[in-house]
């Protein structure tokens, strides 16, 4: 007998998850249900966020970041105005499953769960973004970087949840670009890649690259990214950082594709991605 | 043993189900309500057989507790249009034959509905992509396309009533 | 899917091969041992914990050794389930010891691993990071507790 509560706010959610270290979470339910029809996990009780309002908060911070809520679903992120930058979260969110899926998943859901091949990981990492979680020792936030730790594994502990992703502002002159390499619209990625760039007068100012589906965390090599500093989104140093990501990146052997394989078509990827960054900015997105 | 009461509006009425914490909408509908028209066919939310309409957004039922639809309006392929009437998206199927097996269809009538209510003079690439949550192992899926494409045409002209 | 890696150890091979088959020395070494037992000459029963993200659960497993030519190579063969044969699990391995002049011991290790059910059903490139991951945490273990024991 599974149970079933509806916290109405974050600190009784963390108490009951805190209290039964079987239960778990709900937020959109588009993997942990299916997970649970696939009688791969049983939890004791099953924690539901729906009901919190303050999971679903959006704002604007002082200095220009943007605190999206963790309720909050890609179908909603998937269309929100973000600046360049930043944006690189609504890029990823469109490319999710599909329209159905994307109505009931949700970002908080899809971040605690750290699927390697998820969207949003490497979106989050490249725009610079941090996790805030709440817990039973109290709220506290983690870089994206370091939030996501091993295969399906985070920083979150015992009793905490995902409350929210802060995205920093892309700055003057910023661009953003998210591809995946899928057979399937809407499937995991084979190989995902983010990235942001900020650009001052054609040269670049800054440079977060962070290719997914090809390790346990996204992989970014912030070394290599340096190198492309004050030269353009194209030569040498560009495909030098292709090279480096292809190197670094531990990629699984599955049915989507072979490791070899994946190190093969990282450097392409990264390539396009940075074309689309240095390409003009589109008016309608 | 199940032993959670969920009340629920389904297809305009209002309906209780008695259901455990791991109980989808999908088996709730089906196997408390009879409403079989959702199908259960990956139970794993890819293939969108069990698409049905969630305080009206498509959902999958089957990726859905029950437990967590308390107070919800849920719309079913058999609540489309009264009893003996097709709506535009059913109708337009019908003319154009874009049936087979039939598995698939409930859950791409749900997710076409939702389209054309959203979106009323859908173009046939928005079509294909409102419809890239359903999976049809049988058509190839051209016959469902050009056929939904019809009722966005006919939602539009009448002003988006799907 | 197929495994396979090699370390060594700084221990002769008799030693190596003495540890390998101490079921004490498997249950100190291998992660997640919760029980393990020879049930005769050359057979054991574990339990190994195993978590992948929020799944977590308890292989029962049978090993059983079956050519051996002593110090120098063994076949095993395992069999195990999860979840009451919710994943079944089958293994055949084939371990060699190559004593060097030095002293040294490469150990190296082969196994043909099947896992059909629940655990198997989703293609999870990431099943076989985890053994991997398991394997070289093995061998850090295995290498630092015969290497202190053949010290002693």
């Amino acid at each position: 007998m599974t149970g079933f509560r509806r916290p109405s706010t974050v600190a009784e959610a963390v108490g009951l998850l805190a209290a039964d270290a079987e239960a778990r979470a709900l937020a959109g339910g588009a993997t942990l249900v299916a997970m649970m029809n696939a009688d791969l996990v049983a939890p004791s009780a099953l924690v539901s966020l729906a009901g919190i309002a303050a999971l679903r908060r959006t704002e604007t911070l002082p200095d220009g970041s943007v605190r999206l809520g963790a309720m909050r679903r890609h179908a909603e992120n998937a269309v929100m105005d973000l600046a360049p930058g930043p944006d690189v979260v609504r890029r990823a969110a469109a490319r999710i499953a599909n329209p159905v899926v994307r109505n009931m998943g949700t970002i908080g859901g899809s971040v605690a769960f750290a699927d390697p091949g998820a969207d949003y990981p490497a979106a989050l990492v490249a725009a610079g973004a941090a996790v805030e979680i709440a817990g039973p020792s109290g709220d506290r936030a983690v870089a994206a970087e370091d939030f996501f730790v091993d295969w399906y594994t985070t920083a979150l502990g015992p009793g905490e949840i995902v409350t929210g992703v802060v995205l920093p502002p892309g700055g003057a002159g910023a661009r953003s670009a998210y591809d995946k390499l899928v057979r399937v619209s809407g499937d995991f990625a084979i190989v995902s890649v983010a990235a942001v760039a900020r650009l001052e007068r054609g040269a670049v100012a800054g440079l977060r690259v962070a290719v997914g589906g090809c390790g346990p965390r996204p992989v970014r090599v912030a070394e290599a990214e340096r190198a492309l500093l004050g030269g353009g989104l194209d030569g040498p140093a560009a495909a030098a950082l292709g090279a480096a990501i292809a190197e670094a990146a531990d990629p699984p052997d599955d049915v989507r594709g072979s490791a070899a394989y994946r190190r093969r078509v990282i450097p392409g990827l990264v390539a396009r991605a940075l074309a689309a960054c240095a390409a003009p900015l589109e008016h309608a997105a | 043993m199940s032993a959670l009461a969920v009340g629920l509006t389904v297809n305009g009425r209002a309906r209780a189900v008695l259901v455990d914490g791991r109980t989808t909408l999908l088996e709730a509908l089906r196997e408390n309500l009879g409403l079989t028209g959702a199908k259960r066919g990956c139970n794993q939310g890819v293939c969108g057989a069990c698409t049905v309409l969630l305080d009206g957004r498509p959902v999958r039922g089957c990726l859905t507790l029950a437990a967590a639809c308390e107070g919800a309006e849920v719309t079913t392929v058999e609540g489309l249009a009264p009893a003996g009437a097709l709506n535009p998206v059913q109708q337009a199927i019908v003319e154009a034959g874009a049936v087979q097996c039939g598995f698939c269809t409930p859950g791409i009538v749900m997710s076409a509905t939702a389209l054309l209510r959203e979106r009323p003079g859908a173009s046939l690439e928005e079509v294909r992509q409102g419809l890239s949550g359903n999976l049809c192992r049988c058509s190839g899926y051209r016959g469902i396309v050009e056929a939904v494409h019809r009722a966005a045409a006919g939602a539009k002209a009448t002003g988006g009533k799907a | 899917m197929r495994l396979e890696d090699s370390f060594t150890v700084r221990a002769p091979a008799d030693k190596v091969w003495a540890a390998l088959t101490d079921p004490a020395t498997i249950g100190r070494c291998l992660p997640g041992i919760e029980r393990i037992e020879a049930t005769g000459a050359d057979a054991y029963r574990a339990a190994i914990r195993v978590e992948l993200g929020p799944i977590r659960t308890v292989f029962n497993v049978q090993v059983e050794i079956r050519d051996q030519a002593p110090p120098r190579r063994m076949t095993t063969v395992t069999r195990g389930e999860e979840g009451t044969r919710a994943s079944v699990l089958s293994a055949d391995s084939t371990v060699e010891l190559d004593e060097r002049p030095d002293g040294t011991t490469a150990v190296r290790y082969a196994s043909e691993v099947a896992v059909v059910g629940r655990l198997g059903k989703f293609g999870l490139g990431v099943m076989r990071k985890k053994a991997e991951a398991l394997g070289r945490t093995f061998a850090d273990n295995f290498r630092a507790w015969v290497e202190q024991a053949a010290a002693a």
